[in-house]
């Protein structure tokens, strides 16, 4: 809900219903005085009208509200079971027949609570289940072949504090990006061209994007040349002609 | 049998004693009648299987013994949804609260918790779960398998009984005597 909270007389509110329009307290004194015929009123359309408009409400007036719509909806239901001593009010055929559904529906589950009625004679709390429930192997006979002394020696055996794992075998791993440029311009400067795949071969993934970027990096400062002549190949790294060498 | 915490079926007993189903069935037998109504035990055929059990009207005894808290007992509402489901399983929730008129959620969550009932699967993928009892269920009952219940229809109103509970219904008003 939206907007200001507005504190309003929700008595006034009104209503563009197919049967009525106007506020709602005039509504209320028709229903009550039997000019408009509740069971006529479709409950879901005035609802939808006082609780979905635009109107912000305070709690207490939304309260008030609910409270009348409530209401409203149990004496439209009282007239419709037929408790209104009226003798002119005509029962509702639809509702006739939802009765006599549920009176049907009701002969429909006699069976199943008088069902389940048997089953409260054959409840197993009242002594169905009258044997040994113990798993097998619920106890261990092999512990009774040890004394005492031997069972409280192994538990001081288990009650000691392990050693603390040795993290000895987690090297961190340190990749150094200036030392592999510096090996690659060494490499080019003996032979001229590198293999990017013999460079990283035995390498884990760390070590070959770091030798990429290192590659990246001679070829972005113009001391290296690459070529990678099949997609996904490999690379080769070259040294530059001597003209683009110092570009 | 005096050992075994479960009913043991025929071919089980089999297996543990080595011997055709012959002898084994008259040795149930022999065992039977060694343990008429003047014993403290009875021999029973349960949830598909044998049990050697202490007689029924010592249960109250067996009762105190364990001294089962009074929670374990079913509610009426329970039993009512174990008796549909006992009779129409294996069936889904909505189809329980369609026949029950009321809804089943908490009730079926409880027989769940309990053992007494289980997962039977989906009619059709994306459709709702379906239930069915389970041996515990037999067990506790004292059934000797799933469809060991008495008809429905010895529980079915009589012509009478249904004309009652119309009339009933008239004299609070909720029926018009025309349609009745």
């Amino acid at each position: 809900m939206s907007g200001t909270v507005r504190v309003a007389d929700p008595l006034r509110l009104p209503l563009e219903l197919d049967l009525f329009e106007g506020p709602l307290d005039l509504l209320l004194t028709l229903v009550l005085r039997e000019e408009i015929e509740l069971a006529e009123l479709p409950l879901r359309d005035l609802v939808a009208a006082t609780l979905d408009g635009d109107e912000a409400w305070d709690s207490p007036t939304t309260g008030e509200l609910v409270l009348l719509l409530c209401s409203l909806a149990e004496l439209k239901a009282r007239r419709l079971v037929g408790e209104d001593d009226d003798e002119d009010f005509a029962p509702d055929p639809d509702a006739e027949l939802v009765r006599e559904r549920l009176a049907a529906q009701l002969i429909a589950f006699a069976p199943f609570q008088r069902a389940g009625v048997w089953l409260r004679t054959q409840d197993g709390v009242e002594g169905a289940v009258r044997y040994r429930r113990v798993p097998l192997e619920a106890g261990d006979p092999s512990l009774t072949r040890h004394a005492p002394a031997e069972l409280a020696d192994a538990l001081a055996r288990l009650m000691v504090a392990p050693p603390t794992p040795s993290l000895g075998h987690m090297n961190r791993q340190r990749v150094n990006v200036g030392e592999i440029v510096a090996e690659l311009r060494g490499a080019l400067r003996r032979s001229g061209q590198v293999s990017f795949d013999e460079m990283t071969n035995g390498t884990d993934r760390l070590a070959q994007g770091m030798t990429l970027i290192a590659c990246l990096e001679l070829a972005r400062r113009g001391e290296a040349q690459l070529a990678q002549p099949i997609p996904f190949g490999d690379i080769t790294v070259r040294r530059p002609s001597q003209g683009r060498a110092g570009a | 049998m005096f050992l075994s915490p479960e009913p043991l079926s025929l071919v089980r007993l089999c297996e543990l004693t080595e011997a055709a189903p012959g002898p084994v069935q008259r040795a149930l037998g022999e065992l039977a009648a060694r343990h008429d109504a003047s014993s403290g035990l009875e021999l029973a055929e349960i949830a598909g299987g044998w049990v050697l059990r202490t007689q029924a009207d010592l249960g109250p005894v067996c009762d105190r013994l364990r001294a089962r808290p009074p929670e374990e007992r079913l509610s009426p509402a329970a039993l009512e949804t174990l008796a549909v489901i006992a009779y129409l399983e294996p069936i889904s929730r909505p189809e329980i609260a369609r026949v029950r008129g009321v809804s089943a959620e908490a009730t079926v969550a409880s027989l769940l918790e309990r053992g007494m009932i289980e997962e039977a699967g989906r009619a059709q993928e994306g459709g709702a779960m379906r239930y069915r009892t389970t041996p515990a269920f037999q067990e506790r009952f004292g059934l000797k398998g799933p469809g060991d219940l008495p008809p429905i229809t010895h529980f079915e109103l009589s012509g009478a009984e249904a004309e009652a509970v119309h009339q009933r219904l008239r004299d609070a008003g909720h029926l018009s005597d025309e349609v009745a």
